[in-house]
């Protein structure tokens, strides 16, 4: 049994390992994302020490204080660099050159393929640039510890979750994408939406209650808020469970989604060209 | 008789084509209402390949070769039709089906663009589960019929056309499927590279009883490798049978050309042999042209002997080339607006079609 789940599994590997590859293959665009990374959460730092300043030494903003807004913003764009795929659009350009084609005649699972390779990716990501933005991070700003051994497990855990989240939710909008004609309309849209509920620009803690109480039931917030509230404690004993089991539940749903919408879309495909 | 390899029957696909006016009206016209023509691609489109066979699938530009290769991969779903290949129908068992079967598009690679070759077929090898002991095995034929070896290292991004299309063809063969789907595998190619492939695909076919269905512009191609060719022009079936066959059909023609001694005063454009009138090339060479149907090129040939004080002799037939362009022209005059329909069945049969596919 686990032996031919294990050889069943090979060939993804293999697709991650390749997936890393390639990108190693543009490393020189990375090295660039570090700074670029670097500037987002350094924008950030500058406009809560800025509110904060307003309020007076000591004071809270939505429940945080300013080192944990600083830890919050700084965990979430760390995490963002190790999450971030670019796999819809990928799907939506196959599409359009005529590419997909050369994967569909092959004995693979595309879905499956596809995370993979943003697997893979995120793996090249998490050495490349996680890191190195991190270790920048922490040495520049006086980002806190987690607060415990365990919550920096949680964090990790709730961190490898967001990248499947990412990457079943981009799967989605790349098939949805294929059927519009402006593909890039689309892409700002999805990007406008997850890096506002996500908690990557503004703490999930800042909108006003009945729209959090909707949010908690969304994907979104577990991409960037859910970890961020696990490395500062925020979220402990049975609301981290709670937290955990909602982003793995969205985890599972939305590649279940995908699946159906592949299903959907594939017999539509008309591949161009050729 | 074994089943075989692979059935196609009646198998259609139709596309939708937005139509749009021009000028800057027509654009807002689109915005609100656009119309859309219907595009029969492949119309209604059968015929069977045994195992082992090598058929050349052959037709002009927008013929319906590309999209009818496409579904036969697996990649498209037919509008309407049958397709078992293997046992399988190719776009229902896409996964499984794609296990047996390698393809080439010419125009594209299976390959990972920016990495060495190497990687690739290490991909392949575990994409198909190919055992250590036979990836070593057919990767030294590989080089030796491909001479591939010295590619490997190689991103596919820096080898020409005729390197990459090496590389393609072996990564198509690496998991020995039985069934080979070849779309222009010899587009841009130079003559040696083109020789190359046509040899190797010969040896896998020998070897391995692959069989192969080839598309392809360049009709050598299917003169070298194929024994039976269907040729297709508007999605129909124009032809399916050997080469031989297609040329008695269409161009019966044998050519024989023949050299003369220049008279002083000039020769005639035209020359008179026995009942047959052959035409002057160039000074002192003439061309006499008869239908086979109507004469033997023995019998021709001892006329132009016996009656002209003849220097030199070549008898030659039609090109393949000029056969299928006549063809293809015969088949445009049909198709003339002013011409009578080819088949008033097309229409109702496609709706009878999805009438069925609904219910």
């Amino acid at each position: 049994m686990l032996a031919t789940a294990l050889s069943s599994a090979r060939p993804y590997l293999a697709f991650a390992r390749t997936s890393f590859l390639n990108i190693l293959a543009y490393r020189a665009r990375y090295f660039v994302g570090i700074l670029t990374y670097f500037f987002n959460a350094t924008v950030w730092y500058y406009i809560w020490r800025a509110l904060f300043h307003e309020k007076g030494e000591g004071a809270t903003l939505g429940g945080f204080t300013f080192p944990q807004m600083l830890t919050y913003v700084a965990t979430g764009w760390a995490l963002r660099s190790f999450y971030f795929n670019e796999v819809d659009r990928d799907i939506a350009s196959q599409v359009r050159e005529g590419r997909l084609a050369m994967t569909l005649i092959k004995p693979v699972d595309v879905q499956a393929m596809t995370l993979s390779q943003a697997l893979g990716e995120s793996a090249f990501r998490l050495v490349l640039f996680t890191v190195p933005i991190g270790l920048l991070l922490v040495l520049v700003y006086p980002v806190l510890p987690p607060v415990s051994p365990a919550a920096l497990a949680l964090y990790l855990l709730s961190g490898l979750l967001s990248a499947l989240l990412v990457g079943a939710i981009n799967f989605c909008v790349g098939l949805v994408a294929i059927r519009t004609t402006s593909i890039l309309g689309v892409l700002r849209a999805k990007y406008l939406v997850l890096e506002l509920l996500s908690g990557l620009l503004v703490p999930v803690a800042f909108f006003p209650e009945p729209v959090r109480k909707v949010l908690v039931w969304l994907p979104f917030l577990h991409m960037n808020d859910t970890p961020g509230r696990l490395w500062l404690g925020l979220a402990t004993g049975a609301d981290a469970a709670r937290s955990l089991g909602l982003q793995a539940a969205w985890v599972v749903a939305l590649l279940a989604l995908g699946r159906l919408l592949w299903r959907a879309t594939a017999r539509r495909i008309e591949v161009q060209g050729g | 008789m074994s089943d075989p390899a692979v059935r196609v029957r009646d198998l259609v696909k139709t596309f939708e084509v937005t139509q749009k006016a021009p000028g800057l009206a027509g654009a807002l016209k689109g915005l609100f209402r656009s119309e859309t023509s219907t595009l029969r691609a492949v119309d209604r489109v059968s015929f069977d390949l045994a195992r082992g066979e090598m058929v050349g699938y052959i037709g002009p530009n927008g013929a319906g070769k590309s999209t009818t290769i496409k579904m036969l991969t697996g990649i498209l779903t037919p509008t309407s039709g049958e397709v078992t290949c293997l046992g399988f129908v190719p776009w229902r068992d896409r996964r499984a089906y794609a296990r047996s079967i390698g393809v080439v598009f010419g125009q594209r690679t299976q390959l990972w663009w920016d990495i060495a070759v190497v990687e690739s077929f290490q991909l392949l090898r575990e994409i198909y589960g190919v055992s250590g002991a036979d990836y070593e095995r057919r990767m030294k034929v590989f080089d030796e019929l491909l001479e591939i070896g010295r590619l490997l290292s190689q991103p596919v991004r820096k080898l020409s056309l005729g390197e990459r299309m090496r590389c393609d063809l072996a990564a198509s063969l690496l998991h020995e499927p039985p069934l080979l789907f070849l779309d222009e595998p010899t587009i841009g190619l130079d003559v040696v590279a083109k020789a190359n492939v046509r040899a190797f695909l010969k040896e896998a076919n020998r070897r391995l009883s692959t069989t192969v269905v080839l598309t392809t512009h360049d009709l050598d191609d299917i003169e070298e490798l194929c024994e039976r060719v269907v040729l297709i022009d508007h999605g129909q079936v124009l032809w399916d049978g050997s080469l031989r066959g297609l040329r008695d059909k269409h161009l019966p023609e044998a050519r024989i050309r023949f050299d003369l001694p220049a008279p002083a005063d000039g020769d005639p454009a035209e020359l008179a042999v026995g009942p047959w009138r052959a035409a002057r090339l160039s000074p002192g060479r003439y061309l006499l042209a008869v239908d086979k149907r109507e004469a033997s090129a023995p019998d021709v040939i001892r006329e132009v002997v016996r009656s002209l004080p003849v220097l030199d002799l070549a008898v030659s037939e039609p090109d393949i080339e000029e056969v299928v362009a006549r063809i293809y022209r015969e088949n445009a005059a049909l198709r003339r607006p002013d011409a009578p329909p080819a088949s008033e069945g097309a229409a109702a049969g496609i709706v009878a079609h999805r009438g069925v596919r609904r219910g």
